[in-house]
């Protein structure tokens, strides 16, 4: 299968700059936190000796004048969310594993799509002009990648022909394996994949385990992990802008339940219910503020689907005064089938017995009984059971 | 097992389950039944089993009856009794 692999360098930097382009050209380190500390998510380009996920503090040390921003993960993947439905009209088969990185099915494309030129055309013209893409185009995910890295921003790199000559000379750094089995490599001193290459798999695997067939057959360029693409499925959205901004509970709460009743008046008709919604806020600073709440069962009406908005509204505060709030469904589904029994059922059961009362009402005597236990250790067949009007 | 609802029971609706009916029997010399019916008259083929309960003896009519399991010559089998008070015969199932 031909793969064609977008990369977008500091995709979450990028997306700070389309929302206030006045950061363009300043150094800037896009932050995160995790528990208590600080981490670095992307960076400005010009900034060197960063890496992804390592502490503010050492990336302080290394550049002190700097912008910092706090990461709005929701919205970066909007965002990537926005390119990928891009994208999707070029290819059905599109995935994204990551922010910034995207991998396209283009096996077919060539009946829309004459010659390769065309096709990256046609993807370079639903990429955003903000964001500066390596393409890469190989015969699985893991050689488009390694061409996509290779290729010059703002360009494109095809691999074909020798592909042991293109990985021979590439560090061991680039495989998509545990920080675990890259440190051994380095540690037995192999450092290309063209080393990793040259042994037999047998020793590489009874070394690294499992991933060392994996990291056997990377080195030598062959890579059979399927595409995912996005599974399509019916999305509603929607959202209300609040009248004024607030921190009350009740008032969001009340929103998110106007919300509700139109979702379930579009899908309680279908017999849907909720498997999966994001509740999104956004402050009036432009804070995001967004959870995901997965119901075991499916909610099937508001009351149900509040109750447990409430509660997550409990547990995660609000970053700040609230001015609009959304309700995203992911999922939806039919409720659990249940076996029902007219006997079992109280309700059912109380309507039975309101109708044997009334039969037995306007008949005058009573019309239905029930087996009862009189005496059940009798010796005497007769006197173990009688029958007794049901409902009295 | 049916639920108990906690009422009591009232003896105007109460109504007997399993009654015992009486039917004619042919018996033979020993007393063992030989025949159960009157114009559909069955042959019993075998007897078996039997047994006695005596019951409620401090009662003014104590229950003594003398119960026999029979296969009819059709195949049927039946659960009948003679009760040694009124020497009638009754059928009913146990």
């Amino acid at each position: 299968m031909k793969i064609l692999c977008i990369l977008l360098a500091h995709f979450p930097w990028r997306c700070e700059v389309r929302r206030n382009p006045a950061l363009e050209g300043r150094p800037a380190i896009v932050t995160y936190t995790s528990g208590s500390h600080r981490l670095v998510l992307d960076w400005s380009p010009e900034l060197e000796g960063l890496q992804r996920d390592m502490p503010l503090q050492q990336a302080l040390a290394r550049h002190g004048e700097v912008d910092l921003l706090q990461a709005d993960l929701p919205c970066y993947r909007a965002v990537f969310n926005e390119l990928l439905d891009a994208l999707e009209e070029k290819s059905p088969l599109v995935e994204g594993p990551d922010l910034g990185c995207v991998y396209i099915g283009v096996d077919g494309l060539q009946l829309i799509y004459p010659d390769e030129d065309a096709l990256l055309q046609a993807i370079n013209e639903a990429i955003p002009e903000t964001f500066t893409s390596q393409i890469g185009i190989a015969g699985n995910k893991f050689l488009a990648y390694l061409a996509a890295r290779r290729s010059p921003p703002g360009r494109h790199r095809i691999l074909t022909g020798d592909v042991a000559a293109f990985l021979r000379r590439l560090p061991c750094d680039v495989l998509p394996v545990s920080m675990k089995s890259r440190s051994k490599l380095r540690d037995f001193g192999i450092d290309t994949l063209g080393q990793v290459a040259a042994l037999l798999p047998g020793p590489v695997q009874s070394q690294f385990g499992p991933e060392g067939r994996r990291i056997w057959e990377l080195a030598r360029g062959h890579d059979d992990t399927p595409l995912y693409p996005r599974f399509m499925e019916k999305a509603i959205e929607e959202s209300t802008t609040l009248s004024s901004v607030t921190v009350s509970l009740e008032a969001i709460l009340v929103a998110a339940e106007v919300i509700l009743v139109r979702v379930f008046a579009d899908i309680a008709r279908k017999g849907l219910g909720i498997r999966s919604l994001t509740l999104w806020t956004r402050s009036w600073s432009s804070e995001n503020w967004e959870r995901t709440i997965q119901f075991k069962e499916p909610a099937m009406d508001v009351k149900t689907a509040v109750s447990r908005i409430k509660r997550v509204l409990e547990d995660y505060p609000q970053p700040g005064p609230v001015e609009q709030v959304g309700i995203k469904i992911n999922r939806l589904g039919y409720p659990h089938g249940r076996q029902k029994s007219l006997f079992s059922e109280l309700r059912a059961q109380d309507h039975l017995i309101e109708d044997i009362k009334q039969l037995d009402l306007r008949l005058g005597n009573p019309q239905v009984y029930t087996v009862k236990e009189v005496e059940p250790w009798s010796r005497i067949p007769e006197r173990r059971y009688a029958l007794t009007p049901t409902g009295r | 097992m049916v639920e108990d609802t906690g009422k009591t029971l009232r003896a105007d609706t109460y109504r007997p389950v399993n009654v015992p009916e009486p039917v004619k029997v042919e018996e033979d010399a020993s007393g063992l039944p030989v025949a159960v019916g009157g114009k559909r008259r069955q042959v019993v083929a075998a007897v078996e089993d039997r047994w006695r309960i005596d019951d409620e003896w401090w009662r003014s009519e104590p229950v003594t009856r003398l119960y026999y399991a029979v296969r009819l010559a059709s195949g049927q089998r039946l659960v009948l009794y003679k009760d040694l008070n009124d020497s009638c015969w009754y059928k009913q199932g146990y």
